[in-house]
C-alpha cells in the first residue's frame, strides 16, 4: 500500500474494545456442511425486521429472530441444481410490495423467490458467469443490482424482469466484481469493487429513462433495449488487492480489501472530468486475520455500527461514525472458528448473526447494561 | 576531495540537528525565525555550516510546529466532515424508515386478497414460541399440518424438541449459460486505449480450481510500480515548503530539512518549490492581465487554433472525429499533389446573391485596377501628398517625432527596435519584427498600429488613389525596392502564419522612417535600405508603397484575422472565386462583393511583387508563395510541387505496382504482413520513404504524388469482378478501393439515388465486402461442441465472406502480458493482425469470437488489407446451410498450440497467420 501523504492521514480506530455494548452468543445452527455465504436482514419492510435469509450451497433459507434468542425457520428453498452454490441473497419487494427475495451464485442464474407465495417468481439468465453480491434499491425496491465475475454489473428490474443497465465496456471493471452496493439517497448512483483492486462509481442518470422504461415494459423482456454504461463518473484505487465489499455511508465509502481493516473515504469528484478525482481516505478501522477475500461486512439500518467476521471466527464491531472510531465490541467463542463469510445487523443492531465456512449460522445477542 | 569533504560534513551535520531537535526542546519561534533568516540570507558554501547549527535546529523546529498545526488541522476536518455525514446519514434513514413503515400498510391498501404465506409463518413462529413460553414445552407439534400451507416454522436453540421440518421448496432447474465475459460490440477495430494495459499492471489471478490467487507479474513490471510510486505533491506539504521558506528563506540547508521531514529528496523538495513559485508569478501576471483591462476573446481566437483542434480531432483516413482505430493527433500528411482550385463553369455566371461582386457595378477593386497605368504622373503629387500627410501628422502628435529621433540612432538592421507605434507608446521594445515565435506581442503592436492608422486615415483620403506601385519605375529603384522588399522578407519568413499582419507592420515601419525623410531627418535612418540618400525617386517609391499598405491597413481593420484566414483557405479550395468562398466559408461574415474587392487589392500586391520578381526570381518566388499560401512548410511544397510536376508516369497494372508488390508477397512468406502508416514524402518515395523502409505499399493516404513508384496501383479488372487472383488486389490480400482501382465499382441502392457513372464493363467488383461490410447475419447460440457458437442465419456459396472479426488492437507486448491470463482460462481470443498489432475480441469484439475451432472447418479467417488498414476477414470455405455452425483453423502454432486444438472444441484464438494467404495461393494457382 502506497504511504500515505502528510496531511492526509487517516484517523485509524484502537483496538481496544470500548464495552460500550457486550454480547453473548444465543444461538448456533448447522445447516449443513457446504458454506453459508450469504445472512441478511430484511431493512425493506418494516413487518419483516426481524426475519434474515441465508444463502449456502443450492439453499435459500428464511428465519426468524425470536426472543430470548430462538430462531425459527420459515421457508427454505432448494434449488434443483445441487452444483448450484448460491453467494449472495438479498431481500426486495414488488411493486405491490410482496416480499422477494433475489439470490444468485455460482450458476450466474438470478433467482427472484416470491416469499409471500412461496414460489420462484422468476429467473434471470444473462449473466456469464457466477453473481458475487445482489443488493436491492432501498428506494425502489424491486430494482436490485448484481455484481459478477463476468466483469460486469447488471441493473434489473425484478418486476418485470428486465435487464436495465449493464455497467461494463470500456471503463468498466478488469476482473471479477465482487461487490456493488446503491447510493442511499442519490438513486442514481451505485459503487462496485473486485479483483482489479478498483472502487467504481457509476451514474445512471443519463440513462434513468430506461430504469422508468423498464416498469411499464410489456413486450418480452429479451427485446428490451438493454444499455452498456460504459464509463463509471469515478476510480479510486485506495486498496492493492482484491476489494470484496463496499458500503456507501451517507456520501462516504467504506470498503475493505484483505488489509485487515476497513476504509472509510469520500470520493472527490471533478465534475468537469468524470473518471477523475481524488481519494480522501478518512477512517481505518482495524481488522485482525481479516485477509482472505471474500469476507464481507454489513451495517445496522442507521449505519452506527459495522460488524466483519475474521478468518478465525472472531467478529469486531466498529461505530463506523464516531471520530475516532470506537470497537464497539470484540466477540469471539471457543467454537466459532471457522472463516465468517457474512455477518448481519439486525435494525438496532442488537442482534449479530454471522454465518460460516463450516456451515454454522450464529447468533449473537447484546447484554443488557447492568 | 573537497567536495567529498564538504558532504560529509553536511551529512554529519544533519546527523547532529537531528539529534538536536529531537533532544532540545523547540526554541521560541520568533528568534529561531531571526537567525535562520540570517543565515540564509548569506547562503553559505563551506564555511558557513558551522554557524547554521542553530538555524537547522530552528527550521526543523518551524517544520515540525507546521506539520503539527497540519495534523491538529486534518483531525479538525475529518471530525467536521464525520459529523456532517453523520447528519445527513440521519436524514437518509429516516427516510428509508418511513418507507419500510409505509411498506408494511402497502399490502393492506392493495388488499388482493392473497395470503401473505411470509407473514402467516412469522405469526406461526411467533404463536409458537409464546406457546412454549406459556404452556412450557408440553404442546408438542402444536402447530403442524393443521393449516393448508404444510409444515409451518420450525423453532431452534427453543427449548423444545423439534420432530417436524420445513419442507424444502424447490426452485425448478434452469439451464445455465455458457461462461463468457461481457463484452462491447464492435463493427470495427478499435485501437488499445493506454488505460486498457495490463502492462505494468498488476493482476491477481484467481485460481478456481486450485482455489488460490496467483500474482501475474515480472520482474520487469515491478519496477514500473516502483516508478509509479512517485507521488504528486499534495496540498498540506506545498503548506509546508511554502510557509517554511517564507518563514526562514531558501537555502540547502532548508531544502535538505524539508525532505528529510516530508521523505523527499531535496532536489524534488527544490523543483517542487520552483513550481510553485512560477506557479504564483503566473497567478499574479494573470490577475495583473485581467486588471489591465477587458480582452476580446475573438481576437485572440484564429482559424489556426480552430483548425490545429480540427487536426488533431479529425482523423482524416476515416473521416470522423475522435476516431477509435487511428487515434487523434495522427501525423498529418499533406499530400503532394494539391488539389486544383475547383472550377465550375456554370457557376462563373451567374451571380450568386444579392450581393454578389458581379451585382457592384464598379467596384473599387476594379477602379484601382484600372489606375495602374496612369501612376507614373501622379508620383509627384504623391509624394507631396504624402509629405504634406507627413506634416500633418507631425502636427497632430509629438511623439511620432520623439520615436523618429529615437530611431535615427538604430543602424541598417531590421526596423525591430523602433517601434513606431504613434497611438501607444507603451509597447516600446518588444521584439516582434526579429523574433517570429512572439506572435502574440506582434499581434497586438500590430493591432495598436491599425487603431493608430484608422485614426489618421481620416485626414488623408487623397491617398488612396495612388495606392498602386509603379510599372515605370527606373531600374536603381526597382534594384533597391526589390532588396528591401526581400529584407522584408526575410524577416517575414521568420513568422510563421502570421506573416501577412507581420508585413504590414513592417511596412509601417517604413512609412515612419519614411516620414523622417521627408521632413528633412538623414536617410541613415532608414533602416531597410542599404544604400542611404539615394534621393527622390526612392523617397517617392517609398510613398507610394506606403500608401498602398495604408490601403491594406484599411481592409485589416474590417477583416479580422480570423476572417483573413479563412479567406486564404478559400483561396486554397475554390481558387479565386469569391461566389464560393463567401457560400461556402464566410456565408454571414463577408459577402461575395467584400470578398471580391479584397481580393482584388492582395491581387494587386501580388502584381507589384511580380515586377520586383523579374528582376530577381527568388524573391518573386518567395512573395509569391507567401501571399497565396501564408506558411512556411506549405510554400515549400509548392515550390516542389512545380519541379515534380514534370511528367506522370504511364503504367498498366502489369507493370512497377504490380511488380513491386509481387516482390512484396515473396518478401512476406514466412513473416506477418506489416502494418501502414502513411509517409509524408513530398516527391516521389526515395529509399527512405518510411513505407518502402518498413516494406509497405504507398497507399492514397500517403503524401507522396499519384506517381510515386512504391504505390499501389489497384487493378483494372472487368468481368472478372476481383474474384480472383488474376486481380492483383485479390491477389495482394487487398480489398479494391474505387479510389484505386480502375474499373472497380458497385451500385448502391435500388438505384433510385441514381447509378453510379459505371467504369468498365458493367461488373461489379466482387472484393470490397469488408470496405461495405456486405457481411451474413451470424447468431450467437450453444455450441454443439463446446461453449458458445457461431451460426450462420443463411446458407452461403463457396469464398463467401461471412463477416469481420473485430477487437481491440493491441501490441505484441500487451498480447504476451494478456495471454499469461487468457492461457489459463483455457480462452484466448487473441489473433495476430501483422508485425504490429494482436487482435484482442475479449471485451469488445463482434460475434464471430465464439466460432469455435475445428482442424476441418466450414469457414477460412484471411487478413486483408483494406483502406490501408489490416482486418480480417472470416469466409466460407465451402458451401455452409443456414443455421450451421461456424468453425475455422486457430492455426495455433504447433509449439504453442494448446491440447484441445486438435480436437474441435472450445473458443480461441488463431495465433499464425500468412499461412491462411499461403494455403491459398496454391489452390488457386
Amino acid at each position: 500500500m502506497a504511504k500515505i501523504a502528510l496531511g492526509c492521514e487517516p484517523v485509524v480506530g484502537s483496538l481496544t474494545p470500548s464495552k460500550k455494548r457486550e454480547y453473548r452468543v444465543t444461538n448456533r445452527l448447522q445447516e449443513g456442511k457446504r458454506p453459508i455465504y450469504a445472512v441478511v436482514f430484511n431493512f425493506i419492510d418494516s413487518r419483516y425486521f426481524n426475519a434474515f435469509a441465508t444463502a449456502g450451497g443450492n439453499r435459500v433459507t428464511v428465519y426468524q429472530c425470536l426472543e430470548g434468542g430462538v430462531i425459527a425457520v420459515l421457508q427454505s428453498y432448494i434449488d434443483e441444481d445441487k452444483d448450484e452454490s448460491f453467494y449472495t441473497v438479498s431481500w426486495a419487494c414488488n411493486i405491490d410490495g410482496t416480499p422477494f427475495l433475489v439470490a444468485g451464485g455460482l450458476n450466474g442464474i438470478i433467482r427472484v423467490i416470491d416469499t409471500g407465495s412461496e414460489k420462484i417468481y422468476k429467473s434471470f439468465v444473462g449473466h456469464g458467469d457466477s453473481i458475487n453480491e445482489i443488493r436491492t434499491q432501498p428506494l425502489k425496491p424491486s430494482l436490485v443490482v448484481s455484481a459478477s465475475k463476468d466483469e460486469s454489473v447488471r441493473l434489473w428490474n425484478i418486476h418485470t424482469g428486465i435487464c436495465i443497465l449493464i455497467f461494463a465496456g470500456a471503463g468498466g471493471h478488469r476482473n471479477e466484481v465482487l461487490s456493488v452496493d446503491f447510493h442511499p439517497s442519490d438513486i442514481y448512483r451505485i459503487a462496485s469493487c473486485g479483483m482489479d483492486n478498483t472502487v467504481k462509481i457509476w451514474s445512471m442518470k443519463e440513462f434513468w429513462t430506461y430504469v422508468e422504461k423498464s416498469f411499464t415494459w410489456t413486450d418480452l423482456p429479451s427485446k428490451f433495449p438493454t444499455k452498456y454504461v460504459q464509463f463509471p463518473i469515478f476510480i479510486a484505487s485506495v486498496h492493492t488487492n482484491y476489494v470484496d465489499c463496499n458500503r456507501w455511508i451517507g456520501d462516504f465509502m467504506l470498503s475493505k480489501s484483505v488489509d485487515n481493516e476497513l476504509v472509510l473515504w469520500e470520493p472527490k469528484m471533478k465534475e468537469q472530468s468524470p473518471g477523475e478525482g481524488t481519494v480522501d481516505i478518512l477512517q481505518k478501522y482495524p481488522v485482525p486475520e481479516c485477509d482472505i477475500w471474500f469476507i464481507k461486512f454489513s451495517c445496522d439500518f442507521h449505519y452506527k455500527a459495522a460488524a466483519i467476521g475474521n478468518r478465525e471466527g472472531k467478529i469486531y464491531v466498529w461505530e463506523v461514525q464516531s471520530n475516532p472510531p470506537v470497537l464497539i465490541a470484540r466477540l469471539s467463542h471457543v467454537q466459532s472458528k471457522s472463516p465468517i463469510r457474512l455477518t448481519a445487523l439486525s435494525f438496532d443492531g442488537s442482534t449479530i448473526l454471522c454465518c460460516c465456512e463450516d456451515g454454522t449460522i450464529w447468533r449473537w445477542d447484546v447484554v443488557a447494561s447492568s | 576531495m573537497r567536495c567529498d569533504a564538504h558532504n560529509d560534513l553536511q551529512s554529519e551535520l544533519h546527523c547532529r540537528i537531528e539529534r538536536n531537535a529531537v533532544l532540545s526542546a523547540l526554541p521560541p519561534a520568533m528568534s529561531a525565525l531571526k537567525t535562520s533568516t540570517s543565515a540564509s540570507g548569506s547562503d553559505p558554501p563551506i564555511g558557513g555550516h558551522q554557524e547554521t547549527g542553530p538555524s537547522g535546529k530552528a527550521i526543523l523546529a518551524v517544520i515540525d510546529s507546521l506539520k503539527k498545526q497540519v495534523a491538529s488541522d486534518r483531525s479538525i476536518y475529518i471530525k467536521k466532515r464525520m459529523e456532517e455525514n453523520t447528519e445527513k446519514v440521519l436524514d437518509v434513514t429516516k427516510n428509508l424508515y418511513k418507507l419500510s413503515m409505509e411498506r408494511r400498510n402497502f399490502k393492506i391498501i392493495c388488499g388482493d386478497g392473497g395470503v401473505d404465506l411470509l407473514a402467516k409463518r412469522q405469526k406461526d413462529a411467533i404463536d409458537m414460541h409464546s406457546g412454549i413460553g406459556t404452556s412450557n414445552g408440553d404442546n408438542e407439534s402444536s402447530s403442524s399440518q393443521e393449516d393448508g400451507y404444510a409444515p409451518s416454522a420450525i423453532l431452534l436453540g427453543s427449548s423444545i424438541a423439534v420432530k417436524n421440518a420445513v419442507r424444502p421448496i424447490k426452485l425448478p432447474e434452469v439451464k445455465k449459460l455458457p461462461p463468457y465475459t461481457t463484452w462491447i460490440f464492435l463493427d470495427r477495430n478499435q485501437r488499445m486505449t493506454e488505460d486498457q494495459s495490463v502492462v505494468g499492471r498488476r493482476r491477481i489471478y484467481y485460481d478456481q480450481n486450485g482455489g488460490e490467487a496467483l500474482i501475474c507479474s515480472d520482474s520487469e513490471e515491478e519496477t514500473v510500480d516502483d516508478e509509479e510510486e512517485k507521488k504528486d505533491f499534495v496540498e498540506y506539504e506545498d503548506y509546508i515548503l511554502r510557509t517554511t521558506i517564507k518563514e526562514v528563506g531558501l537555502s540547502d540547508l532548508t531544502l535538505d530539512l524539508l525532505a528529510q521531514c516530508l521523505s523527499r529528496k531535496s532536489c524534488e523538495i527544490k523543483g517542487r518549490y520552483e513550481d510553485l513559485i512560477k506557479n504564483d508569478n503566473a497567478m499574479c501576471r494573470v490577475n495583473n492581465g485581467n486588471a489591465e483591462g477587458f480582452v476580446n476573446p475573438y481576437i485572440d481566437k484564429d482559424l489556426d487554433a480552430a483548425l490545429d483542434s480540427f487536426d488533431n480531432l479529425f482523423c482524416r483516413r476515416c473521416l470522423v472525429f475522435d476516431c477509435r482505430l487511428h487515434g487523434c493527433s495522427q501525423d498529418l500528411v499533406f499530400s503532394a499533389e494539391k488539389q486544383v482550385p475547383w472550377s465550375s463553369a456554370d457557376v462563373e455566371k451567374e451571380p450568386c446573391g444579392p450581393n454578389c461582386h458581379r451585382l457592384v457595378p464598379d467596384s473599387e477593386g476594379n477602379a484601382s485596377v484600372s489606375s495602374k497605368q496612369t501612376n507614373f504622373e501622379e508620383k509627384a503629387a504623391t509624394a507631396s501628398n504624402t509629405s504634406a500627410m507627413q506634416i500633418q501628422k507631425k502636427k497632430q502628435g509629438g511623439k511620432s517625432v520623439k520615436i523618429k529621433s529615437k530611431s535615427c540612432q538604430s543602424e541598417s538592421a531590421s526596423s525591430s527596435e523602433i517601434k513606431p507605434n504613434d497611438a501607444t507608446s507603451s509597447v516600446k521594445s518588444a521584439s516582434a519584427g526579429k523574433s517570429g515565435g512572439d506572435k502574440r506581442s506582434s499581434k497586438r503592436i500590430a493591432e495598436n498600429v491599425l487603431v493608430a492608422k484608422k485614426k489618421r486615415q481620416k485626414k488623408m483620403a487623397t491617398s488612396d488613389s495612388d495606392s498602386v506601385a509603379g510599372s515605370g519605375l527606373s531600374l536603381k529603384d526597382l534594384t533597391l525596392r526589390t532588396n528591401s522588399r526581400r529584407e522584408n522578407e526575410d524577416i517575414k519568413s521568420t513568422s510563421s502564419r502570421k506573416s501577412r499582419r507581420k508585413e504590414s507592420l513592417v511596412l509601417d515601419f517604413d512609412k515612419s522612417l519614411q516620414g523622417e525623410a521627408d521632413s528633412g531627418a538623414s536617410n541613415e535612418s532608414e533602416s531597410n535600405q542599404p544604400m542611404a540618400g539615394t534621393g527622390d525617386t526612392l523617397k517617392k517609391e517609398e510613398c507610394v508603397d506606403e500608401n498602398m499598405y495604408k490601403q491594406e491597413v484599411i481592409d485589416n481593420k474590417y477583416w479580422k484575422p480570423f476572417e483573413k484566414a479563412l479567406y486564404e483557405k478559400g483561396i486554397q479550395i475554390f481558387g479565386r472565386n469569391s461566389c464560393l468562398i463567401a457560400r461556402n466559408l464566410m456565408s454571414g461574415l463577408k459577402s461575395c462583393s467584400e470578398i471580391f474587392i479584397y481580393m482584388h487589392r492582395s491581387e494587386k500586391k501580388i502584381l507589384s511583387r511580380d515586377g520586383d520578381g523579374t528582376i530577381l526570381a527568388d524573391g518573386c518566388l518567395k512573395a509569391d508563395g507567401n501571399e497565396i499560401v501564408g506558411g512556411g512548410a506549405r510554400r515549400r511544397s509548392r515550390f516542389l510541387r512545380r519541379k515534380g510536376r514534370v511528367r506522370r508516369l504511364k503504367y498498366t497494372w502489369k507493370s512497377a505496382g504490380y511488380q513491386s508488390f509481387r516482390k512484396r508477397i515473396s518478401e512476406r512468406k514466412d513473416q506477418p504482413c506489416r502494418q501502414y502508416s502513411p509517409c509524408g514524402c513530398q516527391s516521389a518515395c526515395g529509399k527512405t520513404c518510411p513505407c518502402l523502409v518498413n516494406g509497405t505499399c504507398c497507399e492514397k493516404y500517403c503524401g507522396c504524388p499519384k506517381s510515386c513508384k512504391n504505390r499501389f496501383r489497384g487493378c483494372h479488372c472487368a468481368k472478372s469482378q476481383c474474384r480472383s487472383r488474376q486481380c492483383p488486389c485479390f491477389a495482394a490480400d487487398r480489398e479494391c478501393d474505387p479510389d484505386v482501382c480502375r474499373n472497380c465499382w458497385i451500385s448502391c441502392g435500388d438505384g433510385t439515388l441514381g447509378v453510379p457513372s459505371q467504369r468498365g464493363d458493367n461488373y461489379e467488383c466482387r472484393n470490397m465486402k469488408l470496405l461495405l461490410k456486405q457481411q451474413q447475419r451470424v447468431l450467437l447460440g450453444r455450441s454443439d461442441v463446446s461453449g458458445w457458437g457461431a451460426f450462420l442465419k443463411n446458407s452461403v456459396g463457396k469464398h463467401e465472406y461471412l463477416g469481420e472479426y473485430t477487437g481491440e488492437l493491441i501490441s505484441h507486448r500487451e498480447a504476451d502480458k494478456r495471454g499469461k491470463i487468457y492461457d489459463r482460462e483455457n480462452s484466448s481470443f487473441l489473433f495476430n493482425l501483422n508485425d504490429q498489432f494482436v487482435l484482442d475480441a475479449y471485451r469488445k469484439g463482434d460475434k464471430l469470437k465464439f466460432a469455435n475451432h475445428s482442424p476441418d472447418p466450414n469457414c477460412y479467417a484471411k487478413v486483408i488489407m483494406v483502406a490501408g488498414d489490416h482486418r480480417v476477414g472470416i469466409f466460407a470455405k465451402e458451401r455452409i446451410s443456414a443455421g450451421e455452425e461456424l468453425f475455422y483453423d486457430y492455426r495455433y502454432e504447433p509449439d504453442r498450440a494448446p491440447a484441445w486444438a486438435k480436437k474441435p472444441e472450445a473458443s480461441g484464438a488463431k495465433r499464425e497467420d500468412g499461412a491462411p494467404s499461403n494455403g491459398r495461393a496454391k489452390k488457386h494457382t
